[in-house]
């Protein structure tokens, strides 16, 4: 019934979807690694973001990529600014639950600004290459998911070189693995997590963007994505970036082909199958995760 | 505590109910008597709750100007039965709780003369549940779903043209009448979990399917799907002739570009409600022609009271009216003549009667001469938009069309 070019086009379909959901992931854990903080406005700050670059480019009429020049430094101050100023002063005992409710807060103080700002209306950015596609064998592969992929894979694997071969890097890694040892070393843990965290929401910049330029936005979709966002960390391993980048794939890729045989509604169920399976097998998730047996 | 609750309910409905019949015979007396005179008795009193934020504020408010503009112009025109008409609008935040307690207070608490509906299936249904038990009259504007209908109710009124599966009635005609050769042969259909969006697409999937169209792809997705590819891709791959969507704004939107970026071309592609909303144009990048909607309202339409109803929405709110503003409007017009004509406005038995008169007549709408069967349902249908050179036309049924039907569609 179903047909090799239908199957090899969603299969490329996927692995897109993967990309992104990689992309819009990748922050998520990296607070989770730091510092145990369950950041639930992650995908509010990717939804303001997609705002931003959509605002950006109907203003000025420019490709709304260019609107990342101003988001990614903005979110990473924010981000930086965020952890030194309200979730640092949460306790170490009670983090995990305090910064759940600190940042439900913040989603929501973000969703009804937009609301307020923007309206309820939902936008679509108007690209002249919105609808065009390159032809590979029998499937198309369209544009704006090809860039959102390209920025995917460019974010995450400069995300990667810093966190494995820059001083900060290493210094995060420390402050990861062992706060206190990494204190004993002379490193400023506290500065450091705030880095850590802004490039955190420097990832949401970069993803919110790749978002607007394939989907519609309004100010409470980021409830939609939070819940696959969580499932992917948590199966790719709290605190492993290749990690989420795998599970991200991995999902994306098995999300799309579910649903040639059993239909979008229950193709989504897979995340929380998957979130479902890795608590009850392997808890620390499926990939990377050496870190997460703190958790 | 639920019992005192439910007493002092029913002393507060018995109460209404009392004061309601003494105010009838005054009220309905001062009609007869002054024959239009203004302001010269109480006003009319009319509940309404809308959902002004939520989910649904939006098209809330779309309603609700609709429902001031009818008041303005009734009360401009000296009121009803000469007396002012006032209308009593409280925000249910899209919830389907609040909407009962709402109607609940409206009628037993501030004993409203009349009630008229919120929008959205979701919350007419429960509100014509209150409705029904107090036995007042419920025009609705704003919930097409079959299953609205299906409730036994006999007090409820769907004010716009059709039901749901109705939508789309004039373009079967149409592929009806088209030469056998010349039909589409495979349709696909894609709709929201929604019984609005379902309806109507499965309106027209049966009626094609009726007409010997082949069904080769019939898909549900989730209201909070955000990623229409792999459904796209699906209909892609089975190339028909017609697309079906059953959909909202954002997925229609999100859709559409995935079938562009997939470069399927229908020969026909028919999709609820989006077409219609001001920002799809620019969305999905001008490549609209060919497009087809139904829609039960146009600001160009010829019926008698239409001229004045776009002027004075224009007037009240600075822009031309939508088919929000036009199904409460409408719904405005039927409880007015049902009024009118009945001599009454006030709880107790005049409900009964306003709603006997209803069943047995029509009444002319900005949306044409409605009339109803004994569920509710009305007796009409939706007109058929189509994107022409950019600009959204009728097109069908051909004696009020503003352009001809283009099949096959454009490229897009």
């Amino acid at each position: 019934m179903v047909s090799g070019s239908l199957l090899f086009q969603s299969l490329i379909l996927g692995l897109l979807l993967g990309g992104l959901y990689a992309l819009l992931a990748a922050g998520l854990t990296l607070y989770f690694g730091i510092m145990r903080v369950v950041m639930l406005a992650h995908s509010a700050f990717i939804i303001l973001a997609a705002y931003i670059a959509w605002w950006f480019s109907t203003a000025t009429g420019l490709d709304p990529m260019l609107s990342l020049l101003a988001t990614v430094p903005a979110f990473f101050a924010i981000g930086y600014l965020m952890q030194r100023f309200l979730l640092s002063r949460l306790r170490p005992a009670t983090m995990t639950m305090m910064s759940v409710l600190l940042t439900f807060a913040i989603a929501l103080i973000i969703e009804g600004l937009l609301g307020m700002v923007f309206s309820g209306t939902q936008r679509r950015i108007n690209l002249p290459y919105g609808a065009s596609s390159i032809e590979l064998l029998t499937a198309r592969i369209p544009v704006v998911q090809v860039i959102s992929f390209a920025l995917a894979g460019v974010s995450l694997l400069a995300l990667f070189a810093v966190l494995k071969y820059t001083r900060f890097g290493r210094a995060l890694r420390a402050t990861i693995q062992h706060p206190q040892a990494a204190q004993l070393v002379g490193i400023d843990t506290n500065r450091t997590a705030g880095f850590g965290f802004g490039l955190g929401l420097a990832t949401a910049a970069v993803g919110g963007a790749a978002l607007s330029l394939q989907a519609t936005i309004y100010p409470s979709l980021h409830w939609h994505w939070i819940g696959p966002l969580m499932a992917i960390i948590v199966v790719g391993g709290l605190g492993s970036i290749p990690g989420a980048a795998i599970a991200a794939l991995l999902l994306g890729v098995l999300r799309v082909m579910l649903e040639l045989p059993l239909g979008p509604t229950w193709a989504q169920t897979i995340f929380y199958l998957a979130l479902f399976a890795t608590l009850m097998v392997r808890p620390q998730g499926f990939f990377g995760g050496r870190l997460a047996q703190r958790f | 505590m639920s019992t005192r609750k439910l007493t002092a309910i029913t002393a507060a409905t018995a109460g209404a109910l009392l004061l309601a019949s003494c105010g009838g015979d005054t009220g309905g007396g001062t009609g007869d008597a002054t024959g239009g005179a203004e302001g010269g008795d109480d006003p009319i009193v009319i509940g309404i709750s809308l959902p002004l934020t939520g989910d649904f504020a939006e098209p809330g408010k779309g309603v609700q100007r609709g429902y001031e503009t009818w008041a303005k112009v009734i009360n401009d025109g000296g009121g009803l039965l000469g007396r002012q008409v006032e209308l009593k609008i409280l925000d249910d935040a899209s919830d389907a709780a609040r909407v009962v307690a709402d109607y609940e207070s409206l009628i037993a608490q501030d004993e409203v003369d009349l009630v008229m509906g919120p929008f959205s299936t979701r919350l007419v249904v429960p509100a014509s549940r209150v409705a029904d038990e107090y036995g007042m009259l419920f025009v609705e504007p704003a919930a097409a779903a079959a299953e609205v209908f299906e409730n036994g109710f006999e007090n409820i009124f769907y004010a716009a043209p059709a039901i749901a599966p109705d939508h789309y009635n004039y373009l079967l005609d149409f592929i009806e009448a088209m030469p056998e050769d010349e039909r589409p042969q495979t349709a696909a259909v894609a709709a929201m979990d929604d019984p609005f969006a379902q309806g109507t697409a499965y309106g027209l999937r049966d009626g094609l399917a009726e007409l010997g169209v082949e069904i080769v792809v019939d898909e549900v997705y989730p209201p909070n799907a955000t990623d229409m590819s792999a459904v796209a891709a699906q209909i892609a791959d089975a190339d028909p002739d017609v697309v079906i969507g059953g959909t909202q704004y954002q997925d229609a939107v999100n859709m559409i570009l995935a079938l562009q970026q997939l470069d399927y071309q229908p020969r026909m592609a028919a999709f609820s409600t989006a077409p219609t909303n001001p920002e799809f144009v620019e969305a999905i990048g001008g490549a609209v022609d060919g497009i087809l909607s139904p829609t039960g309202y146009t600001v160009e339409a010829t019926f008698p009271s239409n001229e004045e109803f776009v002027a004075a929405n224009e007037e009240l709110h600075g822009a031309e009216p939508g088919e929000d503003e036009a199904n409460a409007y409408t719904a405005g017009q039927v409880v007015a003549a049902a009024v009118e004509a009945v001599g009454c406005a006030e709880q107790g038995d005049c409900q009964q009667d306003l709603i006997d008169w209803l069943h047995e007549n029509e009444v002319d709408t900005v949306v044409g001469t409605l009339g109803w069967d004994e569920a509710g349902r009305p007796n009409g249908a939706h007109l058929i938009q189509q994107y022409v050179d950019g600009e959204i036309a009728i097109v069908l049924p051909a004696d009020v069309a503003e352009a001809e039907l283009i099949y096959p569609k454009p490229e897009w």
